[in-house]
């Protein structure tokens, strides 16, 4: 196994450039090897960046919906304000980490849901901070 | 035979590797005893710490020990590769930004270097280098620094075995180095193996210290020069270097035990079938053709019916086209089946590889170019949509019959991390 390219490595087929059929050579044949990857523009910690799917509303207002896919980037130490990924009574939950009378509570960006308190939780853990959500509008 | 070079020598090692890879993508496992089984649900090789503490044995049969996880809520998993290869993956790569060299030992070890100007304090490199993988992965490492090799291995030891060492130990840096290596048996040496050890105990060789003071003459006449090297590494010399680019491959290789032993000649080319897929689908990721083309099968190690086979072929052309390969496994499994065995286990070897970069054809048995040019398109779109959508989207006709010797994995967790379809869900 390569560690390091097993799955760093990016897939281009530029089938331009290998079509089997005579004739004239495209014009544009020289230029199909540059795509637009997001991962290189979305990620830049690419080691610590993980992906997680959303089910229900509790952040509808901060824009986050149901089944929208998130992306986490465990490296970054989470501040009041962010969008924190949290281990929590043995299931991943997703709110804003804030503060209020100077403490830190996680909110829930939806009326209908409940915010969380560190206090009355033992085992809580800040996962990691959301850097990206992706929605399908289809 | 000794390297100057005043770089310290680091073994890192992640604790309890896989069932932290397991605990930290699945919230339901924190704090829970883990325990993975091995290929086939076989026996138990990997236990969080929580395991532990309830004393479950490495290396115990599932099936013997089955009630008692139950009784005890532990949770039991199959091992997982595609979790375990990608967190290694993402360690490996954020060790490299930390150090000079590094060698990839195992799945969750490696051996790295560092430079040590003017006597430097390795610690904080060492407990920031920690709590960096610990934010990152949520996995947490042992760091142990010596002048070398097999003085970093021994450190990494008692960074685990001594209570206030915090994950850390500098044997480069210790006052009574005596008394640290007095606590090292000979069998925890890196590089002493059974017979040396049954030798060092015929001698009355017990620990490291030992070893390090032992009569130089009387090892190089019994252990020859690999026993010399070891002897001036405990002493504080550097022998070994670090290999960075271990990796050229020799071979590629793709084998699995089977759920049920197998006795039909069609369920054996199906799996051997498979696993020729797979293993052409390797070595076109990393650029390689093989020329020798080998089966082999196997019934159970121990069993009173003991039979081994194996058969090869060698090609004019080295070739990475399914196609080509399956025709030729298929009809290897022909020659390796045998009807009066079970087999337990069964595997491809791609050998004598050669980079499909540098090919040349060979003038004999030519193919015509646009012949190969078609056939490696039809190849790369394959392996392009598989990686996109999940694997085996587009597979082989053979292996889509019923599979009655697929490996056990009853207890498998999901690909959180490298599959899209099987990521994580956030509830709350």
């Amino acid at each position: 196994m390569d560690l390091f390219n097993s799955t760093t490595k990016r897939f281009r087929i530029p089938l331009l450039n290998d079509s089997v059929s005579a004739g004239f050579p495209s014009p544009a044949d020289d230029y199909t090897e540059e795509n637009i990857d997001l991962n290189e523009h979305l990620i830049s910690n690419p080691f610590s960046t993980f992906f997680l799917r959303v089910k229900g509303e509790s952040m509808r207002n901060a824009g986050i919906k149901d089944k929208d896919l998130i992306i986490v980037d465990k490296s970054l130490i989470a501040k009041p304000g962010d969008i924190v990924i949290a281990m929590i009574d043995g299931e991943f939950t997703i709110k804003r980490l804030s503060i209020k009378n100077d403490e830190l509570y996680l909110k829930a960006e939806n009326d209908n849901y409940p915010d969380f308190s560190f206090k009355n939780h033992i085992d809580v853990q800040i996962w990691g901070v959301v850097i990206y959500s992706i929605h399908s509008y289809l | 035979m000794i390297i100057s070079s005043n770089d310290a020598i680091a073994l890192i090692d992640a604790n309890n590797f896989y069932a932290s890879c397991e605990q930290n993508i699945n919230p339901n496992l924190r704090n829970k005893a883990v325990v993975i089984l091995s290929n086939n649900d076989g026996c138990i090789i990997a236990r969080s710490p929580e395991a532990r503490a309830l004393k479950i044995k490495m290396g115990t049969p599932y099936f013997k020990i089955k009630e008692k996880l139950n009784k005890l809520d532990v949770a039991v998993l199959s091992s997982n590769y595609s979790l375990y290869g990608d967190m290694s993956r993402r360690l490996m790569n954020l060790l490299k930004n930390y150090c000079e060299e590094i060698e990839i030992y195992s799945i969750d070890e490696a051996f790295v270097s560092i430079s040590r100007a003017n006597d430097k304090n390795l610690y904080p490199w060492a407990r920031n280098i920690r709590s960096l993988i610990y934010q990152n992965l949520g996995i947490t490492i042992t760091v142990g620094i010596g002048e070398n090799k097999v003085r970093a291995k021994i450190a990494n030891n008692l960074a685990k075995n001594i209570d206030y060492s915090a994950g850390i130990f500098d044997l480069a840096r210790t006052r009574n180095e005596n008394n640290y290596l007095k606590r090292i048996s000979v069998d925890k040496i890196w590089g002493v193996g059974k017979q040396t050890y049954n030798w060092l105990q015929s001698k009355g060789i017990k620990n490291a210290k030992e070893l390090r003071d032992m009569e130089e003459n009387e090892i190089t006449k019994k252990l020859g020069i690999s026993g010399k090297r070891l002897q001036l590494e405990l002493k504080g010399y550097k022998c070994l270097p670090i290999e960075k680019n271990k990796k050229s491959k020799k071979e590629i290789q793709v084998s699995r035990s089977f759920g049920t032993p197998v006795t039909k000649l069609e369920d054996l080319t199906q799996a051997l079938a498979t696993h020729a897929i797979k293993a052409s689908e390797k070595m076109r990721s990393q650029n390689l053709q093989s020329s020798n083309i080998r089966v082999f099968a196997r019934t159970r190690k121990y069993s009173s019916q003991n039979y081994q086979r194996s058969a090869h072929r060698k090609l004019i052309n080295a070739t990475d086209d399914t196609n080509s390969i399956l025709k030729i496994v298929v009809e290897l499994s022909k020659e390796i089946y045998n009807p009066e065995y079970k087999f337990s286990k069964a595997g491809v070897l791609m050998q004598d590889l050669t980079n499909s970069k540098y090919l040349q054809q060979s003038v004999i048995n030519y193919k015509s170019q646009k012949d190969l040019k078609k056939s490696a398109i039809l190849m790369r779109t394959i392996d392009l949509l598989n990686k996109r959508f999940n694997n085996n989207a587009i597979t082989w006709a053979i292996t889509k019959t019923t599979k009655s010797w697929t490996m056990n994995k009853n207890f498998l967790s999901r690909s959180s991390t490298t599959d899209i379809e099987q990521i994580p869900t956030i509830v709350k």
